[in-house]
């Protein structure tokens, strides 16, 4: 172990890979920062680059892209409300608001933090636990991911507190617009009416833009521009207290990211959700959600973040792509001649352990570039909102051009945004539609599968001991707050009534 | 899910190319007097990472050694590749487009309405094929194809499939009308989900491509029963796999690569492309791509590639029924 982190170093630290590391992210922050273009995209976009260096060198600069694109999105979730991928969506709901109260440097400053700590965390785990637990991942099959979705929906549904009806019937139109498009399993067209955009279904980032960047512009504009913010550059920057106050946040996204990172497909969207989800109600601030607390910020980032390691557990130890950005990563693995599998680990040792050092080096270099240039980005809300308004439009609409070189992702955009501004003007809420859109297709497909591998039957769901317990953890988050409220009531009446009754005795 | 535009892929590229060494420019040389005007883009109508996306790189990359014009790759994926066909048929006449081509050219067409089939383009190239192995987990008890089809007569045999008009159901499709057999059929969206039901004991058995299950074979994890070729894969990991032939399973089914231009281009465009792709063939790089992803080279030009379509389409229209 020991020895294989020496190696490691000795191959990922040298001065050139530093540099080539230091470039990544840099990068990486600017693809990010675009709408529509994540990590994917950028990693896709800047691998044929990188065949000219040595494997490592080149795997470095890929993943100090990887980093800094999804750092990038953070950025522009936060500023301006317009999440470049799924997976920072729920990071706009706390972060947006605190950065119209003039704590944008702060909410940047602690997304870079807890996703650090996530990061190296995560990373401790993959190095000392990787075969082992890429053996467990595989046991998940259909019944367990299509129970893991379920739950994934319930919490995110209930985390709405008193807007549970209303978080529902978003995650329902979600699901519902996720059936458009070719089918899981039968290969048929549904509610495309003949259009061939629609075959794939309705975007996500497209409609996230939409919903979120273009929605908020309309909304703005109806109740009159906001002032721009105007606080000193101190109080853009993060205070010791927001840091130990976002602790517990951190290290509890980290273990639901860790976790549902593990599992091919289930991804870093869900895990963000689900951290934020969890982090509503058992946070001690849990009243300033959804307001502007910093806890809302630091979870999700710290769980996509230890979502997006956790991925490269199937990765490097069973050869199996985790997520999209890692896919292509494996891409590159065949490009420079290595061979992807479970022999990965013993036949490439210090390709493997100079990657994973590479991802500690890659996340040291996004705290010390960003830590400092967190306030300098907040600045950017100084804009008075008249000039900032314009461009968050150009910028969302040449984004979500960019998604697919499609015009049709414009009148995406331009029709979510309309739908986005309706939604806020009666107040019910985007982010279970966005979820609800995103897991869809997932959802369909465990569902289908685990129909065919039951022969029709959905029995095995209960049969299952691990998606048998995640049905009781989601029928119990349903019931128990009912529950519960129903007992206070009555607690509380039969002290009423006590009560009563004694001063009735009194008098 | 998101694909590189020629906007910012093309300004990431140029900043990038800067940063590193401020690359010498091409443009050597021009074959006769034809040459495609403006910038070519290769469309690939799959997604980033996946093996349409290998071929349409390495295409790419390939042609610009053999013409010297500057060639990007545009991914343009939806609708099992729908999306980006259509799209490449609203570039009908244009003589600096190409497309990445795979089984679905042929597939689509005859499964779902999409307005386009293989006669609607312009076939330049076929690059090579990739045939599927039979798999199964490495403690399982099936030892040949033959003792698979056998097991489906007296149980339910569970087979996962990726896509549901890919090579992996026609391959399945076949077996079962030569044998006269059933499986049961889970479907899944890709190669490496395949792997993963495979090493957790979620499917019994699956068709998978080499390149795909290379470093499983290797372990031990998985083991190939027999390839659905005509003979036996030359590569040194996969010459022990009998082909399905051998095992009295008469089906053999590739699901070819290569790449097209759009239709209604000209005569000329047509032999440039051609005399382009030739160059390309008895290149390196050319043999690396087909090496690296273990598959079976199989370079045809213009009218070859076009009757071999039309091979293939008969082949699938008959497995799909």
């Amino acid at each position: 172990m020991i020895d294989n982190l020496i190696l490691g170093f000795q191959t990922a630290a040298t001065p050139e890979n530093l540099l080539w590391c230091f470039l990544g992210v840099f990068l990486g922050t600017v693809i990010g920062l675009l709408p529509g273009l994540g990590s994917t995209t950028g990693v896709a976009v800047l691998l044929p680059l990188t065949f000219a260096f040595e494997p490592v060198t080149a795997l470095i600069l890929l993943a100090g892209i990887y980093y800094g694109a999804q750092y990038g999105g953070t950025i522009t979730s936060v500023l301006i409300a317009t999440p470049g991928e799924a997976a920072s969506v729920v990071t706009t709901i706390d972060g947006y608001q605190m950065a119209r109260k003039g704590r944008g440097g702060a909410a940047l400053a602690i997304a870079a933090i807890g996703s650090f700590i996530a990061a190296i965390l995560s990373l401790a785990l993959l190095m000392t636990l990787a075969p082992p637990l890429a053996q467990l991942a595989v046991r998940f099959g259909p019944a367990e991911n299509l129970a893991i979705m379920i739950l994934g929906l319930v919490i995110v549904i209930t985390f709405q507190g008193g807007k549970l009806v209303r978080g529902a019937m978003m995650a329902m139109v979600g699901l519902l617009l996720a059936a458009v498009g070719v089918s899981t399993g039968f290969g048929e067209a549904r509610f495309t009416f003949g259009d061939t955009n629609l075959l794939s279904g309705i975007p996500f980032v497209e409609v996230t833009i939409g919903l979120f960047a273009l929605g908020e512009v309309l909304h703005q504009i109806r109740v009159g521009a906001a002032a721009p913010i105007k606080t000193s550059f101190r109080e853009m920057m993060i205070s010791g207290k927001d840091v130990r106050r976002s602790l517990p946040a951190i290290l509890r996204g980290s273990g639901v990211g860790f976790v549902l990172g593990i599992l091919p497909g289930a991804g870093s969207t869900l895990a963000s959700f689900m951290a934020y989800g969890i982090e509503r109600r058992v946070s001690r601030n849990k009243e300033n959600f959804g307001r502007g607390a910093i806890e809302g910020v630091a979870s999700p980032e710290s769980a996509n973040n230890a979502a997006a390691n956790a991925n490269f557990i199937p990765t490097l130890s069973l050869g199996i792509p985790g997520g999209a950005t890692t896919a292509v990563l494996l891409g590159a693995f065949t490009i420079y001649g290595l061979q992807p599998g479970p022999l990965l680990f013993e036949t490439q040792p210090a390709l493997v352990w100079g990657l994973l050092v590479s991802f500690f080096i890659g996340n040291v270099v996004l705290l010390l570039l960003n830590l400092p240039l967190a306030p300098v980005f907040a600045q950017m809300l100084r804009v008075p909102y008249g000039y900032l308004y314009p461009v968050i439009l150009l910028t969302s609409i040449i984004g979500a051009y960019a998604v697919s070189n499609n015009t049709f992702s414009i009148w995406i955009v331009l029709v979510f945004g309309i739908i986005g501004w309706i939604m806020k003007e009666i107040d019910l809420p985007m982010a279970p539609l966005v979820l609800g859109l995103v897991l869809g297709p997932l959802l369909e497909k465990a569902l289908v599968q685990t129909s065919a591998a039951g022969a029709g039957n959905l029995g095995i769901l209960f049969t299952s001991p691990i998606s048998a317990t995640m049905l009781a953890l989601g029928a119990a988050l349903v019931i128990a707050p009912v529950v519960i409220r129903r007992a206070r009531a009555r607690v509380a009446a039969r002290r009423a009534a006590e009560r009563q009754a004694s001063s009735f005795i009194d008098s | 899910m998101k694909s590189p535009s020629t906007l910012y892929a093309g300004s990431a590229l140029v900043i990038s190319a800067v940063l590193l060494t401020g690359c010498a420019s091409q443009n050597s040389q021009s074959e006769g007097e034809f040459a495609p005007s403006g910038n070519v883009v290769v469309t690939v109508p799959f997604a980033a990472g996946g093996g349409s996306d290998v071929s349409g790189r390495a295409v790419a990359a390939g042609l610009e050694e053999a013409t010297g014009l500057s060639i990007t790759v545009e991914n343009r994926e939806g609708g099992a590749g729908a999306v980006g066909y259509a799209h490449f048929q609203g570039q009908e006449g244009r003589d600096n487009a190409l497309l990445a081509a795979e089984l679905a050219l042929v597939s689509l067409p005859l499964s779902q309405e999409v307005g386009f089939d293989y006669t609607s383009f312009t076939p330049i190239m076929n690059l090579g094929s990739d045939y599927a192995l039979l798999v199964t987990a490495g403690d399982s008890e099936f030892e040949t194809c033959a003792d698979v089809v056998e097991a489906t007569r007296s149980e339910t045999v569970v087979t996962a499939v990726s896509g549901a008009t890919g090579i992996d159901a026609i391959t399945i499709s076949l077996v079962e009308q030569d044998q006269d057999v059933e499986f049961d059929r889970i479907p899944y969206e890709s190669g490496g989900e395949v792997v993963a039901a495979l090493l957790g004991g979620h499917v019994d058995v699956a068709p998978l491509n080499p390149s795909e299950v290379a470093g499983q074979l290797e372990s031990g994890d998985l083991r190939a029963l027999c390839a659905f070729s005509e003979e036996r894969y030359e590569y040194e990991q996969l010459a022990d796999v009998p082909t399905a032939a051998e095992q009295g399973i008469d089906v053999a089914f590739s699901q070819f690569r290569g790449f097209i231009a759009p239709g209604g281009i000209s005569d000329e465009a047509r032999e440039y492309w051609i005399a382009a792709a030739e160059t390309y063939a008895e290149s390196d790089a050319y043999r690396s791509y087909i090496e690296d992803n273990m598959m079976q080279p199989n370079a045809l030009f213009g009218d070859d590639f076009v009757a071999f379509l039309e091979e293939t389409n008969a082949d699938v229209q008959a497995a799909l029924g």
